[in-house]
């Protein structure tokens, strides 16, 4: 079973997004390396991007940490949804706690040419501890948390898994 | 199984070499075919292939399995890359399941009723209405795996029997036989259930599932894979009966595709590229799932039942395997 120090962005993504997902992602699904949406991932931050430099945290990856220590994220969705916020605030967590001081995160979304800046308050601090904490509650209980409604699965890379029969 | 990339098969015998992030293939005749890595999902060579180090530690890196066939069809082996989904708690899962008795025998018996069923459905449902209900009988009376197979074994016997009736005289079965096939019949047989196999293990391999363990065949003995042994079953029908049956109906498969010795047969060289062309062919028939609600290609079944079984070990979901419902 995973510890704190080993929750990294995509677990943090997953709660927010579907908490059945983060389940499984725990227990080795990994679906998401064949999707399509993966590769368009990629392909964007090929095209876009080039310049910026990944940084390795260990068990959380971000896109690129600028001069003024902001966490710029590419997504390649058309608009910022709760779990990319959740996403970058864990990143400057992490970094906080390795004593870079992180400012906040800037998401990017190529394909609106939208940016959001969501600076790191205090508040922002509780909420990442608390997601960590979350996603340990989640990942160690016995049983899969239930399907989210049919609707709200669609173009979940774990859809094939969740609603084959 | 849902990516961009392709499966590669290899018809004729040819060495492998790296050129940058080029996979550089060298046939005896020809000139050589270039492939980026990044567009090959796994390879199946169905005829002797030379590969070096440097070729195998850009296959690893790129997560591509190398699936080999013997020359009879057998399945001779895999490269399979050190990474895999393999997860510890999965694993956990279902070895749990393996070691419990009640569970892993309504497994198996789930594995062996389907399997019939879709035998039943490519070779004869009226001839076999007999020896399906006896079979359904055997199943409901099994207390182990042994039986279990013992009764699947009658029920194929009958099968193959009547499957020999609507064969010409030379492509006729006269009874199972592998290592080496006895006859054409077999040999086709034998290759087709070969390629199946690797498609199976690629597939299982893409789920956290650990491919040694089983339910129907026994684990890891003899066989490393034993659970593609069980995944597979329900599979073949699908393509080697009912593929045996379409190309000798049509008059498409030759004695010439066949080297035929005494008593042993094997695919003569037109006749490994006639049949890997026409199970390639087959495996990307689509047809529109019931429960997904769009089209998936046959290949993507079989990844589907790997995802089907791991949702059994996980969360306890009742396991029906594949039947073919069109
Ligand atoms: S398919 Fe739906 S229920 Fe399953 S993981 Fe994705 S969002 Fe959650």
């Amino acid at each position: 079973m995973i510890g704190p120090e080993d929750v990294g962005g995509v677990h943090v993504k997953y709660l927010y997004h579907c908490r059945r997902q983060l389940w499984l992602y725990a227990r080795g699904m990994r679906p998401e390396q064949l999707s399509a949406t993966v590769q368009l991932g990629e392909a964007v931050h090929e095209t876009s991007y080039t310049r910026s430099s990944p940084v390795d945290l260990g068990a959380a990856k971000l896109d690129h940490l600028d001069g003024a220590a902001w966490v710029h994220e590419v997504k390649s969705s058309s608009r910022p949804s709760r779990a990319d916020e959740a996403q970058a605030m864990h990143y400057c967590y992490r970094l906080r706690a390795v004593g870079v001081d992180a400012q906040g995160g800037i998401l990017h979304y190529p394909k609106t040419r939208r940016t959001k800046r969501l600076p790191y308050t205090t508040q922002a601090a509780e909420q990442a501890e608390a997601d960590i904490a979350e996603v340990l509650a989640v990942v160690s209980a016995p049983d899969s948390p239930p399907l989210l409604a049919r609707s709200a699965c669609r173009g979940c890379s774990y859809a094939d898994y969740c609603w084959n029969e | 199984m849902p990516t961009a990339a392709r499966t590669y098969w290899l018809t004729t015998s040819c060495r492998i070499r790296r050129k940058d992030q080029s996979l550089r293939i060298e046939r005896p005749e020809g000139a050589p075919v270039h492939i980026p890595v990044t567009d090959v999902r796994d390879i199946v060579a169905c005829e002797a292939v030379d590969l070096n180090t440097s070729v195998i530690s850009l296959l690893n890196q790129h997560r591509i399995n190398v699936h080999f066939l013997s020359h009879y069809g057998d399945y001779a082996g895999s490269l399979l890359t050190a990474d895999t989904s393999v997860s510890g708690q999965t694993v956990i899962a279902q070895v749990g399941l393996a070691a419990d008795q009640t569970a892993s025998l309504e497994i198996a018996r789930a594995i062996v009723a389907s399997t019939a069923v879709n035998v039943r459905r490519v070779v004869d449902r009226r001839l076999l209405n007999r020896p399906m209900a006896v079979l359904e009988a055997s199943i409901a009376d099994a207390t182990t795996r042994e039986q279990l197979m013992g009764a699947e074994g009658t029920f194929r016997r009958s099968a193959w029997a009547v499957l020999d009736t609507r064969l010409p005289d030379w492509l006729r079965l006269d009874g199972r036989s592998r290592r080496p096939p006895r006859n054409a019949g077999n040999a086709f047989i034998s290759y087709v259930n070969g390629i199946i196999y690797a498609r199976m293990l690629s597939a299982i391999r893409l789920t956290p599932l650990h491919t040694g363990v089983a339910f129907l065949h026994s684990t890891m003995e003899r066989q490393r894979h034993s659970l593609v042994l069980d995944l597979a079953e329900v599979f073949k029908p699908l393509f080697a009966e009912r593929l045996l049956l379409r190309l000798a109906g049509r008059g498409q498969l030759k004695p010439a595709h066949f080297e035929t010795d005494v008593n042993q047969a094997m695919l003569s060289e037109t006749g490994r590229k006639l049949i890997v062309q026409t199970v390639r062919d087959e495996l990307a028939v689509t047809i529109q799932h019931r429960s997904l609600g769009r089209n998936v290609a046959y290949d993507e079944l079989l990844y589907l039942e790997a995802l089907q079984l791991t949702r059994r070990c996980l969360e306890g979901t009742p396991y029906k395997p594949f039947r073919i419902w069109w």
